[in-house]
């Protein structure tokens, strides 16, 4: 079962294509989205997450039609989206904005109250719900982001950067709680750091200048660089290789 | 599914999604900027509406009129400021590209703020109505409240949010919610200086009450029905605004497919026709002889007929009776008119009763609105002296001890003056022997009224031949020196004579 199909995918703003054809296909499982600064990592999850629509190609998400608005808001229904800026309320508690989240994205009323708890005890913000997002710190807000991001236990879910700010110990965690949430459903996760990757993801895509350079398994990408990588690690070496060669 | 089963789904769906709206909305009522302002929006309106409004005589009608133009003055720059910072929220926390992609609509997410925002708003006027209702019902004798003016009240508080709401949700900045609040209130005060008479489309605007400029008269809606006309008239224009920019920003929320974009392009545009028809018939108002506007195509010809009532009246050598709306005005007017009847009780031609009666109003040039009796001052067999009281008259309110005196001496003069026959055209006599009972009774007939208007109605005022030192002058002086029964009898004698102008100066005793 396919819940991510992209074919022949761009998207321009202005003059820039920032995604430039992409094809991909994501079923169940964790899949990382990797790339350098300004490659279309950004701007090819915000399509995935219905936030803006394609200019050209093909994309069906959770075996819907996202141009369609009726078959858009059921997509929308069992999808969970961390932006990498995460905005908020200061004047909510961490209960309150997920709630607000859960509401928003049609979680039974009655539901609710349990899916909240549920949320934010998988990010272990569960003794912290009630405190106002203005008194968390950068990486409790990061997991209220989370949290909001998986309330309503999406089948499809996107997290642009969901590991920045958090500290060594929650980084782990998160891995876990990645890991898991994958067994269910299709999670792509954009990062600039490849350990995550290593170590919570079945599938690798690396983006380049707009189009996919790389697809395939974390082991296969640390296979690319053993003879002409860059980096301290297998991920990073294979990394800078797929890439020097993209480039050359 | 079975055709029993389906409407019980469908009534349960409906049962959830009012669930969760409903926990939207407790949401968005937590954590809505009106909440903060209303303390601040309650203590203006104590200051400067609640103490203006409590001053104005314990009547529904005048007390409704100034809480309306008071509280739409007092809320609208705050409630537009509180409505235009929820609407640019998203925007200022950078909250955009996450909600944007939550299954409910962005319209419906607006809607719960900008309820929330009208809901606060709502709550704190009506916190105000209850403080002034809720004095005023201890306070009057006679009537009821009036719903109109809280019902215009309300829709405009409810409009006002809509376009501070849609204004931040347009052009979202920091700016905004400031720059809106005081956009606000200046439209709405300048809305008012381009009424002009009563026939003016801009009457719509909910500061208005009735004939602009008038302020709230203790005379309207007391011995003829509140008519409504022009308040209909706001409340239709104000939802209509309301109607009309929930469904521009439905419309401005983005392609929402045919299910979204028609019927919010045919609310929109509902909205704006119910306003302009609104506004059109605003503009066919007169006002009508009773001081309020009357909107032919909404008018209701049953509030052309008068109240029947029972007056109250006093003791008095000659009664005085008033409508039961001013019954607490009695032992007041019965006091300052007490004098002068008690100089006339008895004399052939004195009035049988005094007897409050209802004022007649004309829209002259402008804004300008004159009000007074319709026809003589004394009709009827036995003579019954119709009186308006100084409320009656509009002008800036009186001190107590003011209001008093005009009565006593303007309205004392007047009665003593229709018995005698003074003022214009009389003879010297006439002017001196009523200069003489005002003098019996006390008052200077050379005193000028106090806070008196000037005479509207053409009613008798003393004579320029009791000037200092004149024989006029003396000869009153000489026959208000005279013992009370003396003077009595000699009038019971020769008043008939007097007021045929066959006596003169000389032959006072």
């Amino acid at each position: 079962m396919m819940n991510v199909e992209m074919t022949g995918l761009t998207r321009r703003f202005g003059r820039t294509l920032a995604v430039a054809g992409v094809d991909l296909h994501a079923g169940p499982g964790v899949f990382g989205l990797l790339g350098p600064n300004g490659a279309g990592k950004t701007s090819l999850l915000r399509m995935m997450a219905t936030a803006v629509p394609p200019t050209s190609g093909r994309l069906r998400l959770l075996g819907r039609d996202p141009g369609r608005p009726g078959p858009r808001r059921e997509i929308r229904q069992r999808l969970g989206y961390l932006p990498q800026q995460l905005g908020y309320y200061p004047g909510f508690t961490a209960a309150e904005f997920v709630e607000y989240f859960a509401l928003l994205k049609d979680v039974p009323a009655a539901r609710v109250p349990a899916a909240v708890a549920t949320a934010l005890d998988r990010v272990d913000l569960g003794s912290r719900a009630r405190a106002r997002l203005r008194t968390l710190s950068g990486g409790m807000l990061r997991r209220v982001g989370i949290a909001q991001a998986i309330v309503n236990q999406p089948d499809l879910l996107l997290l642009d950067e969901p590991t920045a700010g958090l500290d060594p110990e929650q980084r782990v965690a998160f891995r876990v709680l990645l890991r898991d949430l994958g067994q269910h459903a299709t999670v792509v996760v954009s990062t600039h750091l490849v350990e995550d990757v290593g170590t919570a993801c079945a599938h690798v895509g690396l983006l380049d200048q707009g189009k996919i350079v790389f697809n395939g398994s974390p082991a296969e990408l640390a296979a690319r660089g053993q003879d002409n990588g860059v980096g301290d690690a297998p991920l990073e070496r294979g990394y800078s290789a797929v890439l020097a060669a993209a480039r050359s | 599914m079975t055709a029993a089963t389906a409407p019980a789904r469908s009534r349960l769906a409906a049962g959830r999604a009012g669930l969760a709206t409903a926990r939207l909305l407790r949401l968005e009522l937590r954590h809505n900027a009106m909440l903060w302002l209303l303390p601040v929006v309650i203590a203006v309106f104590w200051l400067t509406t609640y103490r203006k409004t409590m001053a104005l005589p314990p009547l529904w009608s005048p007390r409704a009129d100034s809480l309306q133009t008071g509280v739409v003055i007092v809320f609208t720059a705050p409630v537009a400021g509180a409505a235009a910072w929820m609407g640019s929220r998203e925007a200022r926390r950078h909250v955009t590209d996450l909600v944007s992609v939550t299954a409910r609509p962005r319209w419906a997410r607006q809607l719960a703020s900008w309820a929330a925002t009208a809901g606060w708003a709502i709550v704190g006027y009506l916190v105000c109505l209850a403080a002034v209702y809720g004095v005023t019902a201890h306070q009057v004798h006679w009537g009821g409240p009036l719903w109109w003016p809280a019902a215009v009240t309300v829709a405009s508080l409810a409009a006002v949010s809509a376009l501070g709401f849609a204004a931040g949700a347009l052009l979202p900045s920091r700016f905004t919610a400031p720059v809106v609040a005081v956009a606000a209130f200046f439209v709405l005060a300048l809305s008012t200086q381009l009424i002009v008479g009563s026939q003016s489309y801009w009457q719509v605007s909910p500061i208005a009450t009735g004939p602009w400029d008038g302020g709230p008269d203790p005379g309207v809606a007391t011995f003829y029905p509140y008519v409504p006309d022009l308040a209909i008239a706001q409340f239709m224009f104000l939802a209509g605004i309301t109607v009309a920019v929930l469904g521009g920003l439905a419309l401005a929320a983005g392609p929402g497919g045919r299910r979204l974009g028609r019927p919010a392009a045919a609310v929109t545009a509902a909205g704006l026709l119910a306003a302009a028809t609104a506004a059109g018939l605003a503009g066919t108002g007169t006002m009508d002889r009773h001081g309020m506007i009357a909107i032919p195509a909404l008018h209701d010809a049953a509030s052309d007929r008068p109240i029947p009532f029972t007056p109250v009246c006093s003791h008095t050598t000659i009664p005085v009776c008033l409508n039961p709306a001013f019954a607490g005005y009695l032992p007041a007017t019965a006091a300052a008119l007490r004098p002068v009847l008690s100089q006339l009780a008895g004399l052939p031609g004195a009035p049988a009763r005094i007897s409050q009666a209802a004022a007649v109003y004309h829209q002259e040039a402008g804004n300008g609105v004159a009000i007074g009796l319709a026809g003589p001052q004394l009709t009827g067999t036995p003579p019954v002296y119709r009186l308006l009281l100084p409320d009656q008259l509009g002008g800036p309110p009186l001190t107590a001890q003011a209001w008093a005196s005009q009565l006593r001496i303007g309205t004392g003069r007047d009665i003593v003056a229709s018995v005698i026959g003074a003022g214009p055209g009389a003879s010297r006599a006439q002017d001196a022997v009523a200069a003489a009972i005002m003098l019996a009774a006390g008052v200077d007939p050379a005193v000028p009224i106090p806070g008196s208007p000037p005479p509207r109605n053409g009613g008798p005022r003393p004579s320029p031949g009791l000037a200092l030192g004149s024989p006029g002058l003396a000869a009153a002086q000489r026959f208000a020196a005279r013992p009370a029964a003396t003077r009595h009898a000699w009038l019971v004698q020769h008043l008939a004579a007097l007021r045929a102008g066959q006596v003169t100066v000389a032959q006072l005793p």
